[in-house]
């Protein structure tokens, strides 16, 4: 009785490091990649109005690791405080959800290198800014108690910071001249500019102040599964692959059209 | 608790805020009143179209929200300008008066002393008017009577005392004029709310930031209050 008791025992202790063991291999087992991503943050995870599917640049992403693996892709919905949580509970297997790298998350997770930056970016009337240290001598405006205006007086203090309630303010203080330029995360800006009647007169200088790194969220210490993502990343941004995603989403021809100014490899 | 209080960066923020909501407050006070006053004497002297022009700047200006002319000065107002006019009226000119450097200030400064004196000027209108009605018409009559002329009427009889009797809610206005500054934040005018805006996002210490904000603001009315009891006294009529 004891023997048995003791066998039973040992072997849940085998099934559960088998279990434990290894979350690429499991992967590959059960033929399936589930991925958490946003369902309603365009371009990166949104429900696509004409599929009813899940769609964007991360679910591209999704799309050709699951490829890479041979395997089935299921994407979970998530908002942005339960990208951590699903990962810790098992409930996903990688987060491509916008995730930007930061050392309090890194303590509870692995992130791989990163596959995107959304960079502090300005909106101004054509021609007006070229290169960022003309900031030094413009009025910018900026969104009130965000990042953005301080990164801005930091590494600008020359530029006269007018900073505003919401950015349709500050882009309205712009199109009346009350402002040279406008700051405020790149996708965002762009997302904004796309609404506007006379975009034409305006364009977003190819450069950023500073960058959020995005990352593909692991387990912790899933360092197999790690080393996979990075080097399919690395794949393909080798293969041209990395550059027809972006395209998709921020191309010439979409209706965001946002100058890639960051490439896989270029941070680790 | 040293690291509890804020560092002399930020303190200089916000007394650099305090001094902008102090200049903005006086001149928009002075010019508020002198604008108040004819607005008061126009309405008083004439019964025809430049009263009813009168009647109508005052509810315009008292029936709409502050925030709401603020925002119609500048972003409304600068958006029919020609282009090129607020690129001049944005780059910082100087002129030398006498020994003194003036400083044209930005249009943020421009709408926001625009839109507040109108608002107030409008308030202190009717303050005065309250003031000149309480005076009793028997001794305008009584004046008249005297042989003096109306002018004379105004100046000697009717003027001392409305001002006497307006001085209180006519301070009043002044303290709602500082209190009212603050809502110029919304168009980018960096006074005292929104130093302290910017003190909170960059240190997280919210309760200092608006703490020393408040006792700012505190002191400014208090100012006014004893200054207008003093007053008060000086210029009461002998009992």
């Amino acid at each position: 009785m004891k023997f048995r008791f003791a066998a039973i025992a040992a072997l849940a202790l085998f099934a559960a490091n088998v279990a434990h063991a290894d979350r690429l291999d499991d992967i590959k087992r059960a033929g399936v990649l589930r991925v958490a991503a946003f369902d309603s943050n365009p371009p990166f995870g949104f429900i696509d109005p004409q599929s009813k599917k899940i769609e964007g640049l991360d679910v591209d992403y999704g799309k050709a690791f699951a490829a890479k693996l041979g395997v089935k892709l299921e994407i979970i919905p998530t908002n942005p405080a339960n990208r951590i949580p699903l990962l810790t509970a098992n409930k996903v297997d990688i987060v491509l959800a916008n995730f930007t790298i930061t050392e309090e998350r890194a303590k509870q997770i692995n992130f791989s290198i990163p596959y995107f930056a959304s960079g502090q970016q300005f909106i101004a009337k054509k021609g007006v800014l070229t290169s960022p240290d003309q900031i030094n001598k413009l009025r910018v405006g900026v969104d009130k108690g965000t990042t953005n205006e301080i990164v801005l007086r930091e590494k600008f203090p020359g530029a006269t910071l007018v900073a505003y309630d919401d950015t349709p303010f500050a882009f309205t203080a712009l199109r009346n001249g009350n402002v040279q330029a406008i700051t405020q995360d790149g996708p965002k800006l762009i997302g904004l500019l796309a609404n506007v009647p006379d975009k034409d007169k305006y364009e977003i200088p190819p450069f950023s102040v500073s960058d959020d790194l995005i990352g593909v969220g692991i387990p912790k210490g899933e360092t197999r599964l790690t080393d996979f993502v990075n080097t399919t990343l690395r794949e393909l941004e080798a293969s041209g692959q990395a550059q027809k995603i972006y395209d998709t989403w921020f191309g010439p021809t979409t209706r965001t059209p946002l100058k890639r100014i960051f490439k896989i490899g270029d941070k680790s | 608790m040293i690291d509890e209080l804020l560092a002399p960066r930020y303190l200089g923020w916000l007394l650099h805020g305090f001094f902008n909501t102090v200049v903005l407050a006086a001149v928009v006070c002075a010019c508020a009143t002198l604008v108040g006053f004819v607005l008061c004497v126009l309405r008083a002297v004439d019964r025809g179209g430049v009263s009813v022009a009168v009647r109508a700047y005052l509810s315009v200006f008292r029936n709409t929200p502050l925030l709401v002319q603020l925002f119609f000065w500048y972003f409304g107002v600068s958006s029919l300008f020609p282009e090129g006019w607020l690129e001049w009226l944005n780059t910082p000119h100087t002129w030398r008066v006498v020994a003194l450097h003036v400083m044209w200030p930005p249009f943020e400064y421009l709408a926001g002393f625009v839109g507040l004196t109108l608002y107030t000027s409008a308030f202190i209108a009717e303050e005065l008017r309250a003031g000149v009605r309480a005076v009793p018409a028997g001794q305008v009559a009584a004046g008249l009577a005297q042989g003096f002329t109306p002018a004379q009427v105004w100046r000697h009889i009717v003027m001392p005392q409305a001002l006497r009797i307006a001085l209180g809610p006519v301070l009043g206005q002044y303290m709602n004029a500082i209190k009212n500054s603050s809502l110029t934040m919304a168009i980018g005018l960096a006074e005292l709310s929104y130093a302290s805006r910017q003190v909170e996002t960059e240190t997280f210490k919210t309760f200092q930031a608006f703490g020393v904000a408040t006792a700012l603001y505190i002191a400014m009315i208090v100012l006014i209050e004893w200054g207008g009891q003093y007053l008060r006294r000086r210029v009461a009529y002998p009992h």
